[in-house]
């Protein structure tokens, strides 16, 4: 605040010319003592992560660049090493598809309803005897080969669509979708969501210099540790969407072509997914509490 | 204004208007004035010099002549003396020092490892295999005209 305050007042005092330079220079000086947190500050310890959880002897991990948002040009400020059975697994897009599809139908509850020639109103009354007039014999005149008749085989009533797919196979379709989008080059890891302005144009206009194509799906750990500058460029932003862990799915992580997680995120995920991999068979739902659920 | 003034008529008697609504425009008006002022150029100075775009960058790769030598200099920079003959051999298993070779060559020939093929470079000689193939932007129908046709086959390529 009283730096903001220093810069206006240097600002006033100065011709309009010179302004970026002199600028610069001046927030260089007081902000080199703050240490790692500006670009500027020479080089820094390279951030990097391994993997907690023992994989497969066979299998070395995966890795990724770990970058920042807080510049432009900040594309590698570490290496995480990711675990082989999340990111690397066979991809299989059987599973892939199952689960995006029941994602998009355990919800469905359709309310289509037609009514049948019984619900229909009137009809009770034979229109005409059946022999002599010449026409057709017909018995209601709400039958469905009526004009204003009920519907023979419609749809009936509000109809739910829902089904479960066991637990393991929706676990095993988000580690396919990570694997996925390691694969094509569509996965960034980031150390952490801040931004250094809630301008959604800088967030943008960032995605356009790193090539990281016209959606992206940002992944937080949690609500309450999400930075505010990032709350506010994304909540602008339709094409931008910020979520927490717990909300990571496979329709989102394919309806949008990048995806930037964070490296407590990829720690979370790692720990969640990895664990129904060795685990015993429920006696009761995990809804209810277990003493060693992760 | 004008409402405020007939409910001021209605409910409390010509003197509030006479003094309360006048005074208040005075005022408001004065602090309209100061305010903008500082926040425009405090906001001004702290967006310039930090957040420019950089200019675009294009995706082509060309491998430099002298593509062996660079990055056994910096091989040598990163890892020292110490470090036998065969330089591409050296294995990349410290993550410190794939960090840095990898980072350094980045931002010398202006082209990254890709993070799906990162695990696969184990040695210098991955890596130099790597900055060995040169990368177009150009789609394939580009490339299908600059190349080699036989004289019957004509790409036109408007819409």
């Amino acid at each position: 605040m009283l730096q903001l305050l220093r810069a206006g007042a240097r600002a006033w005092a100065r011709p309009a010319g010179c302004r970026g330079l002199n600028a610069l220079a001046e927030e260089a000086a007081p902000q080199a003592a703050k240490p790692e947190s500006v670009a500027g500050a020479g080089p820094q310890a390279p951030v990097l992560r391994r993997c907690e959880l023992p994989g497969p002897a066979s299998r070395r991990p995966v890795q990724a660049w770990v970058e920042s948002l807080r510049g432009y040009e900040q594309e590698r400020v570490g290496l995480a090493e990711l675990h082989p059975e999340v990111f690397s697994t066979a991809p299989r897009l059987d599973i892939l598809h199952q689960v995006a599809i029941w994602q998009r139908n355990f919800k469905r509850i359709s309310y289509a309803k037609t009514k049948t020639r019984a619900e229909v109103r009137g009809g009770g009354r034979k229109p005409w005897p059946q022999k002599g007039s010449g026409r057709s014999r017909q018995g209601s005149i709400r039958s469905p080969i009526w004009r204003g008749g009920g519907i023979a085989h419609g749809p009936r009533g509000p109809t739910s669509y829902y089904y479960m797919l066991p637990m393991k196979v929706r676990v095993q379709g988000l580690k396919v979708a990570l694997t996925v989008k390691l694969a094509q080059d569509d996965l960034h890891v980031v150390d952490s969501l801040e931004l250094p302005t809630s301008d959604p144009q800088y967030l943008t206009e960032l995605a356009r210099y790193r090539r990281w194509g016209d959606s992206v799906l940002l992944v937080d750990l949690a609500y309450e540790d999400m930075p505010q500058n990032v709350v506010a460029a994304t909540s602008s932003l339709k094409t931008f969407n910020l979520i927490p862990a717990v909300g990571l799915n496979v329709y989102s992580m394919l309806k949008h072509q990048t995806l930037v997680l964070t490296l407590q995120t990829v720690a979370f995920l790692e720990k969640k997914l990895l664990w129904h991999d060795s685990r015993y068979a429920p006696l009761y739902p995990f809804r209810l509490p277990y003493r060693d659920f992760p | 204004m004008a409402a405020l003034s007939a409910s001021g008529v209605t409910r409390r008697g010509l003197t509030w208007i006479v003094l309360g609504a006048p005074r208040r425009e005075f005022w408001s008006r004065l602090r309209k004035e100061t305010k903008p002022v500082v926040a425009e150029t405090v906001e001004e100075v702290k967006k310039e010099p930090i957040l420019v775009c950089p200019p675009l960058r294009s995706r082509t790769y060309i491998p430099p002549e002298d593509l062996q030598s660079r990055v056994e200099s910096c091989v040598k920079e990163i890892f020292g003396s110490s470090i036998p003959s065969n330089w591409q051999d050296v294995s990349l298993e410290d993550g410190h020092l794939k960090f840095g070779l990898l980072a350094r060559l980045a931002d010398d020939l202006g082209h990254a490892v890709p993070n799906s093929r990162l695990h696969q470079m184990c040695r210098v000689r991955d890596v130099l295999d790597f900055y060995n193939v040169p990368i177009h932007d150009r789609s394939k129908f580009d490339e299908l005209i600059a190349g080699n046709l036989p004289p019957n086959l004509k790409i036109t390529w408007d819409y």
